[in-house]
């Protein structure tokens, strides 16, 4: 009575499930830095912008 | 003493403070829970003995019964956290309530798959609406249910509150699960394994298990932290701190 097949099954089902639950939160967390990271990256385009805008102000 | 410690769970509340706490920890956590299932799978795959009478499939319970017992816990826990939100509003339990939630729903798919998965050569069926399955598959409902809750609302701390108070009132289901096996005449089998005294089972093939449940026991907590720290980094995108933290890493 090996039962091999179902034994490896249900290991595999654990490992699958545990890899899952550890890749998730990961994932979750780089993409949260990196939204803040682009989100800073925009504000200092915009912040660029804005000097370069105000700079051609006072050459007029 | 006390004062020293009363100070660090201050401190903790804190969400920057929680954040590196996490990102500190949660990998230790997964590290210890890695020797643990390395030497509890090779005990339970290699050096226990085959049952008598169901042959090499009893090894199925090695984790199976962690991850049942992992999914009542943390559903405990989860509800713990909820009512300690729910009085105090103290947003670091409400994140780690919710935290709760997906991994537990994590331990009971495993617990509901790999049951099936013995049942299926040991019972003749894949499924068998016995009280203690039939009950395990509502604790599933009802973390999908926290989960669910807590993504339909928009504002994360109303969302957090809902779900924890479903989680309090769900508790109602755990000494169900527990004692199901007692109170109905079923197919499950009684209980084998007892924290207080004598197990039924024989000692050789109790120390695996036991590892096993150190080892679910040191992943929940590396995954706890995980997913708090996401959803704590999530509300709090907009702060000072995180941008912080985002400069210092890049």
């Amino acid at each position: 009575m090996s039962y091999f097949q179902y034994v490896a099954l249900a290991y595999g089902v654990f490992f699958a499930v545990l890899a899952w639950d550890f890749a998730v939160p990961r994932l979750q967390v780089r993409r949260q830095l990196r939204e803040v990271r682009k989100r800073l990256a925009r504000a200092r385009r915009q912040q660029a912008a804005a000097a370069v805008a105000d700079d051609g102000e006072l050459s007029r | 003493m006390f004062k020293g410690l009363a100070g660090w769970f201050h401190r903790l509340g804190s969400p920057a403070h929680f954040d590196a706490f996490a990102a500190r920890w949660s990998p230790w956590c997964y590290l210890a829970s890695l020797p643990l299932f390395a030497f509890g799978l090779w005990q339970a795959l290699a050096v226990v003995p085959a049952d008598y009478q169901q042959g090499d499939s009893f090894r199925i319970l090695y984790i199976h019964v962690p991850s049942a017992w992992m999914s009542l816990f943390v559903f405990g826990l989860m509800a713990f956290y909820g009512a300690i939100a729910l009085v105090w509003r103290i947003k670091l339990c409400e994140i780690l309530a919710m935290a709760c939630a997906p991994i537990g729903a994590a331990f009971t798919l495993i617990t509901l798959l790999t049951g099936s998965i013995w049942g299926k050569p040991m019972w003749g069926t894949w499924w068998d609406w016995d009280p203690r399955l039939t009950t395990e598959l509502i604790l599933l409902f009802l973390y999908l249910g926290v989960m669910g809750l807590y993504g339909a609302i928009d504002d994360r701390r109303a969302a957090a509150r809902a779900a924890a108070l479903l989680s309090i009132v769900g508790v109602a289901l755990l000494p169900i699960i527990r004692y199901s096996v007692v109170w109905w005449n079923s197919l499950h089998q009684g209980q084998t394994i007892r924290l207080f005294g004598e197990s039924s089972m024989d000692g050789s093939m109790v120390l695996p298990l036991w590892l096993m449940v150190f080892a679910t026991k040191f992943w929940f907590a590396g995954s706890l932290l995980s997913r708090a720290r996401a959803d704590n980094l999530r509300r709090e995108a907009g702060k000072a701190w995180v941008r912080e933290r985002v400069e210092k890493l890049s």
